[in-house]
C-alpha cells in the first residue's frame, strides 16, 4: 500500500471516468433490482476515504442502508468521521484482510476493493478471503492502479534498487509482478509482456486467475463476470467484478437487464469495456444529448466532431457527470 | 483375447511398500488399530471426544495399549476389545478393507498392520480374544514371500475370561537389520513417545491409557486461547462429501515457543499434521513466512468422517492429500482466517510504542485457555481484537519551557535559591489549584 492514502492525493469526487464507472455500478445495481435480486437488502462494504461517493450514491439511489466504511490509515479517522455522510455508514479503522472475515455470513454483500495501488500479494490475499467467505448471490469488485509500479513499489521486491544508476523498465516490473503474483501469471512471458501498455492485460489476467482460484474451492458455486472496466482520470485503473453464484443466482443475473447494456462483461476474457471521457464543452454536451441515443454514423452538423468520439459519448453520456462550480 | 502378466509380486511389495513411512509411524498405525478397537466396541463417537468436555469421562473403562519396543521385538499389547474371527479370516490380513469390514475411525486403508510387520522384523505373531472368542497367526515372513497364495495360517483359540481382558496382541521379533541399527541408536521409544502425545490428545485418556516401554503417555493437547470481550477467536465451519469441517484460529495462551505454532490438522481426531508453518496451510504463500513474533498462533482444522477414505489423510497419516476438494476448501478458509491473526500478532511491533501496542501486548498476554468446543459452539465468525476500554488517567506529565528569570523571582519570593525547576512547576500548579480552583 502506498505509505500516503490516496485521500490526500485525489480529489475523489473530481473524476469524471470514475463516477461514470460508479454511475454505471448503480445502472447495473438497479438492473438487478428489477430482475428480482434483492439489491437493498445488500451489505456495501467498501473504501469510503473522506469522500464516501460510492456510499452517498449507494444509499441514495439504491436504498442500500447497511454501509461499511474501512480505512487503514489511522491519521484520518477524525476526518472520515466529520465527513461520514449518514448515520448508517460505519466507519472502521481495520484492513480489508481482518475485516473480511469478520462480515456476515447471514447476508449478502457487495464489496467494493478499490485499490488505488498497483497489484500486489495483499490484494490478491484479500480477493482469496472475500470469495472464500461471501454468501451466495454477493458481489465482488476489485479495483487497481494499472500504471507501472514505481519506486517506491519496486523497492519491496528489491530494496536496494537505485534509481539514480537504473531507470525502472519492463525487466523491472515483470520482476516486481512475478514477485507477487507468480502462481498467478500466465506460462511462457517475457520482459515485452510487461511494458508500460501491457500491464493492463496482465493485471486484469492476473486478476482473473486470482478469481478462478479462490471459486474453484467453493463446490457448485461459478464467480460469475459482470463488470470489467478500464479507465483513466490521472492513472489507468481496471475495475473487475462478479457475482458468487449458484445456478438460481446465475439464471437470475442472465433474466436482468444487465446483459443489453454496453458495458455489462459476459467473459473477463474479452477486452475490457473501455470508460473514455470526450472533452467536450457545456454547449456541445447540451447539443450532443438532445440527439441521444444517436442513430449510428450520426455527427453534429454545426460543429465538428468525429464519429467515433460520438459513439464513445453515447455509451456514456447517461452516467456522466456535469461539474460546476458552487460559491459557497 | 492374449493376456499379458500383471501381477503383484510379494518380495516387490513388502519393500516398497515401506519405503514412504517411519518407523515410528509404523508403532503408530498399530496403536491406531487399538484406539479403533475400542471405539467400535464401546460405540464412542470421534466427534464426542473432540467436542466433549475436558478431561478423563470415564477412568474405570479405559483401554489400555502397552508398547514394548527394544532391540529384540516391538510388541503392542492392548486390552481394547480385540478382533472377531470372522474379522480375522476375511478381513484383517487382506491388503485395503473389503466392503462388508466395519469402518473403523483412524483405520483407513486397511494397510497399517502389514506394513508395520513388513517394515519391522522377519517374525510375527498375533494372538487376539474377544470375551467369547480368539484367535492366533504366526509366520514368517521371509517364508511366506516364497509362496504364491496369499493367505495366512490361522488358529482359532478360546475367548477372553471377560470383556475387560479382551484384546490383542501383537509382536514383531528378528527386527530387521536397518531396524535392530535405529533402536540401538537410541531414542525410537522416546520419539514414539512424543509423537504418540502430541498425536492423541483426544483420545489418550478418554478412551485409552498408552504406555511406551512402561512409560506413561501424557497427551498434549493443543491450548486455544481468547480474551474476555478483547480477543475471540475466527471459527469456520463447512461439510462436503460427507466430511464435517471445523475450524478455529486464535492466540494460545501462555509462553509459547515457535515450535508449537501453526496448524493442527486432525482426520477423526488424529492429529496428522502438527503445527504446520509451510505452505500447506497457507503460509509464505497467502500468507507470510513464518517469523518468531507469530509464534502466538495457533489453528486447528479437524475433518471427520464416517468414511475414513473420504478424510484427506494420505496413507502415513502424516501428511495431507494435497489435491483433496474437501482439503483445497479447508486451506482457503485457513488463509482467510489466519490473516487477521497475523497482523495483530505483527502490530505488536511497531516502530514507536505506543499506548495501543501496549494494549496489544497485554492481550496477546492476557489470553485465557478455551476449548475447541467454546469456540465452535458459536457461530461462524472471523477473529476479533477489540481494544479495552482504557481507564481514566489519574496522572499525566506535564512539560514546558520557563524563563529563568521567572524561576527566580519564585526562589527569591519563596526564600528557598536551590528550588529545582520540577518542583517549582508542581509547587506553582498545586498554588494555583489550591487558591484559584477551590470548589
Amino acid at each position: 500500500m502506498n505509505a500516503i492514502s490516496s485521500s490526500y492525493r485525489v480529489q475523489y469526487d473530481m473524476r469524471p471516468a470514475k463516477q461514470v464507472e460508479r454511475r454505471m455500478l448503480v445502472d447495473a445495481l438497479q438492473r438487478l433490482s428489477a430482475a428480482g435480486i434483492p439489491v437493498a437488502d445488500y451489505q456495501y462494504t467498501g473504501f469510503g476515504a473522506i469522500y464516501f461517493v460510492d456510499f452517498i450514491l449507494f444509499h441514495k439511489i439504491l436504498g442500500l442502508s447497511k454501509l461499511l466504511s474501512l480505512e487503514q490509515h489511522k491519521s484520518l479517522e477524525s476526518r472520515m468521521m466529520f465527513n461520514r455522510p449518514f448515520s448508517c455508514v460505519e466507519i472502521k479503522m481495520v484492513s480489508a484482510s481482518s475485516e473480511i472475515p469478520n462480515l456476515s455470513r447471514d447476508i449478502r454483500h457487495i464489496v467494493w476493493l478499490d485499490y488505488d495501488g498497483v497489484l500486489q500479494k495483499g490484494f490478491l490475499s484479500d480477493i482469496q478471503s472475500a470469495l472464500t467467505i461471501l454468501p451466495t448471490g454477493s458481489i465482488l469488485l476489485v479495483t487497481v492502479d494499472v500504471e507501472p509500479p514505481e519506486e517506491h513499489d519496486y523497492k519491496t521486491v528489491d530494496p536496494d534498487f537505485d534509481s539514480s544508476k537504473e531507470v525502472l523498465g519492463p525487466k523491472h516490473w515483470r520482476r516486481y509482478f512475478e514477485h507477487h503474483a507468480s502462481p498467478y501469471l500466465n506460462l511462457g512471458l517475457s520482459d515485452d509482456d510487461f511494458g508500460k501498455s501491457e500491464l493492463g492485460k496482465r493485471s486484469g489476467e492476473i486478476l482473473r486467475a486470482a478469481f478462478t482460484r479462490a471459486i474453484v474451492a467453493r463446490p457448485n458455486l461459478q464467480f460469475v463476470p459482470m463488470f470489467n472496466f478500464s479507465y483513466k482520470d490521472s492513472h489507468s485503473m481496471l475495475t473487475m467484478g462478479g457475482m458468487i453464484a449458484g445456478r438460481a443466482e446465475k439464471r437470475q443475473l442472465q433474466a436482468s437487464t444487465l446483459g443489453d447494456t454496453d458495458y455489462y462483461c459476459k467473459n473477463f476474457k474479452d477486452a475490457p469495456f473501455e470508460i473514455k471521457v470526450p472533452r467536450l464543452t457545456r454547449r456541445e454536451r447540451a447539443y450532443l444529448d438532445r440527439e441521444m441515443p444517436c442513430a449510428d454514423g450520426w455527427i453534429p452538423t454545426d460543429f465538428d466532431l468525429d464519429a467515433d468520439v460520438v459513439l464513445r459519448y453515447r455509451e456514456i453520456y447517461r452516467f456522466l457527470p456535469a461539474f460546476a462550480e458552487i460559491l459557497l | 483375447m492374449r493376456y499379458a502378466s500383471a501381477e503383484v509380486r510379494k518380495q516387490f511389495f513388502m519393500d516398497m511398500f515401506t519405503r514412504d513411512i517411519s518407523l515410528e509411524d509404523c508403532v503408530l498405525d498399530l496403536i491406531d488399530n487399538s484406539v479403533d478397537s475400542f471405539l467400535l466396541g464401546h460405540r464412542i463417537s470421534v466427534s464426542d471426544l473432540i467436542f466433549g468436555p475436558d478431561g478423563n469421562t470415564a477412568a474405570e473403562g479405559l483401554g489400555t495399549i502397552d508398547v514394548t519396543c527394544n532391540e529384540r521385538q516391538i510388541k503392542v499389547v492392548d486390552t481394547c476389545g480385540g478382533i472377531s474371527r470372522a474379522r480375522a479370516m476375511s478381513d484383517v490380513f487382506c491388503f485395503g478393507h473389503s466392503e462388508n469390514d466395519p469402518v473403523g475411525k483412524l483405520g483407513a486403508y486397511g494397510v497399517g498392520m502389514k506394513r508395520a510387520v513388513f517394515k519391522i522384523g522377519n517374525k510375527f505373531d498375533i494372538v487376539s480374544r474377544t470375551s467369547i472368542e480368539g484367535f492366533e497367526v504366526s509366520f514368517k515372513l521371509d517364508e511366506w514371500a516364497e509362496r504364491d497364495d496369499w493367505k495366512v495360517p490361522i488358529r482359532f483359540i478360546e475367548g477372553a475370561a471377560s470383556e475387560k481382558k479382551a484384546g490383542t496382541s501383537i509382536t514383531v521379533t528378528e527386527l530387521h537389520d536397518e531396524v535392530t541399527l535405529r533402536i540401538k541408536e537410541g531414542g525410537v521409544p522416546k520419539n514414539i513417545l512424543d509423537d504418540a502425545s502430541t498425536t492423541y490428545p483426544y483420545f489418550l485418556d478418554r478412551c485409552v491409557r498408552l504406555r511406551i516401554n512402561d512409560t506413561d503417555v501424557v497427551p498434549k493437547s493443543i491450548k486455544l486461547g481468547e480474551l474476555n470481550g478483547v480477543v475471540r477467536a475466527a471459527h469456520e465451519e463447512f461439510e462436503q462429501g460427507g466430511v464435517k469441517v471445523t475450524l478455529a484460529a486464535t492466540v494460545a495462551p501462555g509462553q509459547r515457543t515457535a515450535e508449537e505454532a501453526g496448524w493442527y490438522i486432525l482426520c477423526n481426531g488424529r492429529v496428522v499434521v502438527r503445527a504446520d508453518k509451510t505452505d500447506l496451510t497457507g503460509w509464505a504463500k497467502e500468507l507470510a513466512s513464518f517469523q518468531p513474533k507469530y509464534r502466538s498462533f495457533v489453528g486447528i482444522a479437524s475433518f471427520e468422517s464416517d468414511n475414513p477414505l473420504s478424510l484427506p489423510w494420505t496413507t502415513t497419516k502424516r501428511d495431507l492429500n494435497r489435491e483433496s476438494i474437501v482439503f483445497i476448501r479447508a486451506r482457503g478458509l485457513m488463509a482467510t482466517m489466519s490473516k487477521p491473526i497475523l497482523s495483530f500478532l505483527n502490530s505488536q511491533y511497531p516502530s514507536d510504542t505506543t499506548t495501543e501496542v501496549a494494549d496489544i501486548r497485554d492481550a496477546v498476554g492476557g489470553v485465557q485457555a478455551v476449548s475447541f468446543k467454546d469456540i465452535t459452539t458459536r457461530p461462524t465468525t472471523g477473529f476479533l481484537y477489540t481494544s479495552p476500554k482504557r481507564k481514566e488517567k489519574r496522572n499525566e506529565l506535564v512539560r514546558y519551557q520557563a524563563e529563568v528569570a521567572s524561576l527566580d523571582k519564585v526562589r527569591r519570593h519563596l526564600r528557598r535559591p536551590n528550588m529545582a525547576a520540577g518542583e517549582i512547576g508542581k509547587f506553582t500548579l498545586s498554588h494555583y489549584v489550591k487558591t484559584e480552583c477551590s470548589e
